[in-house]
């Protein structure tokens, strides 16, 4: 009896020891431009901004490496300063090694921001009800974000959260814009200091529990 | 027909199916006056998936539960019986979560030990002590003793906050198979009144039981809970976990029990939903030591 005890404390406290659970959360790597312009003023600059972000979607500083396809039209300079020569259209290359992005610019007589509106559709990727359309748009510093009509998620969790993040599987090194407190119709949010290209993802986290319920890209 | 009585005891572990502060009614049989059956037993759940509120099955982050628990029935008379199951070590767990892209540590894993929700209860038999179909009611009261919101992200627990009460009948009979194999089998139907806006719950069982030699016990379990979900949805409760409201499922399981010597015992049970919602996806296990003052 006593070793039956003996074993089975010993068994239950081993068993009951904290481990790890590994999160798959590996994505691709990527390098995107924050900041730019649609249009350039022929002899004017402006300087081009991007990040590079690992396969965990977190930003990491590394050496980028910017070209333009037409140099006469528009030239760059190796911290993305571009310039604008005559009249054309260039296309704008950051790269990282294997990984890159590219832009269209073009230069005109005037210069003009990229756009400031975007948008996307969260869908649930769990058991749990999740929809809504949504744009999100640049107001100074702030972001406005704003679910439409259709919008719709199930209330049978406890703490479901929402957040900005540039890893769809992770909560990891997201801005976390707060605690779901509507879970059907039109509302919106407004989070401040945030760029419209900081974050690619709408994510829908179930935090007690640290389960995913959906995300939606923003295109 | 006594040897079933003390038998049936063995079975009560149902109680820490899923929601640990409940206990099960044990069947219609009553302790005799001045005898009584104790268990020390250890309880353990540990889950990487639940049932969500449609019955489907998600992924979540480990989750363990661990109860060091003593149930006691004791004889007040032939027909009354008083009941306590109580949790003295109580711990919740969840897992460290490290991401696989970078190494780094996600989330801290976290713990907390208390003791559990316990119950005390009192168990009346309707009809005389030894009759071929015995019934008898039962009044279970749960003390929310454990902690309701626990951790970093207040997602621990060792209970449920709030205070249940379960009035259950039980009705059974026992038979032999043959000179050496008896046999027994019984239903339990339960109202569960809970407090802190808590949806209130029907509970319903079913078990049949063989004994060999008056030795060794096999026994069979069906076990339900239905929420009438008249309470508030999760996410308007902070409590979370095991313990989450609009809680439903039905569960099988198996127990094995032993005599090692006159009065002392082991047994083992193994319990699982087969389906449910907001419920834990994954087996429970039981292990434990009891003594029959009957024998």
């Amino acid at each position: 009896m006593k070793i039956f005890i003996q074993v089975l404390l010993f068994s239950v406290c081993i068993s009951s020891c904290i481990k790890d659970d590994i999160l798959a959360d590996v994505i691709p790597a990527s390098v995107r431009i924050v900041s730019s312009v649609d249009t350039l003023a022929k002899d004017s600059t402006f300087l081009l901004e991007a990040v590079y972000f690992n396969t965990g979607g977190k930003k990491e500083e590394v050496a980028l490496e910017w070209t333009s396809s037409n140099s006469s039209v528009l030239s760059i300079n190796s911290n993305g300063l571009i310039s604008g020569q005559t009249f054309g259209t260039s296309e704008v290359t950051v790269s990282f090694g294997e990984i890159s992005t590219s832009k269209t610019i073009v230069v005109d007589s005037t210069t003009s921001a990229q756009s400031l509106m975007k948008g996307g559709q969260v869908n649930t990727t769990s058991s749990y009800a999740l929809f809504g359309n949504f744009t999100v748009d640049q107001v100074g510093t702030d972001l406005n974000m704003n679910f439409f009509s259709d919008y719709n998620a199930s209330t049978a969790l406890p703490g479901l959260y929402v957040y900005l993040t540039n890893n769809p599987n992770s909560n990891s090194g997201a801005l976390e814009i707060g605690p779901v407190t509507t879970f059907s119709g039109a509302h919106s949010y407004t989070i401040p200091n945030v760029g419209i290209n900081d974050y690619t993802y709408v994510l829908y986290f179930c935090k007690p529990f640290n389960v995913k319920v959906g995300h939606g890209a923003i295109n | 027909m006594a040897q079933l009585t003390k038998i049936f005891k063995y079975t009560f572990l149902i109680s820490v199916l899923f929601s640990t502060s409940i206990s099960y009614s044990g069947g219609p049989w009553t302790q005799k006056k001045g005898e009584g059956y104790f268990k020390l037993s250890q309880y353990w759940l540990k889950y990487d998936q639940h049932y969500t509120d449609l019955g489907k099955i998600d992924p979540n982050v480990t989750t363990g539960i661990y109860n060091t628990s003593i149930y006691g029935e004791f004889g007040i008379t032939n027909r009354f019986t008083t009941t306590l199951y109580l949790p003295f070590f109580s711990r919740n767990l969840t897992n460290n979560i490290i991401s696989e892209a970078t190494g780094e540590l996600v989330e801290k894993g976290d713990a907390v030990n208390s003791i559990g929700d316990s119950d005390i209860g009192l168990k009346y038999s309707l009809t005389k002590p030894g009759a071929k179909y015995p019934v008898s009611v039962s009044l279970v009261l749960g003390i929310p003793l454990g902690k309701d919101v626990a951790g970093i992200n207040n997602n621990l627990q060792t209970g449920d906050g709030e205070f249940n009460q379960i009035l259950s009948v039980d009705a059974g009979t026992g038979f032999k198979i043959s000179e050496r194999i008896q046999s027994y089998a019984s239903v339990n139907l339960g109202f569960n009144n809970r407090s802190n806006d808590f949806s209130e719950e029907i509970r319903y069982g079913l078990e049949y039981g063989v004994g060999f030699n008056e030795k060794l016990w096999l026994i069979a379990r069906v076990f339900g809970v239905e929420s009438l979900k008249n309470g508030p949805p999760s996410s308007s409760i902070v409590s979370t976990g095991i313990f989450a409201n609009n809680t439903e499922y039905t569960s099988v399981g198996i127990e094995a029990a032993y005599y090692l010597k006159k009065r002392w015992g082991v047994s083992a049970s193994i319990t699982g939903a087969f389906r449910g919602e907001i419920i834990a996806a994954a087996p429970a296990y039981n292990v434990g030591v009891f003594f029959d003052m009957s024998k």
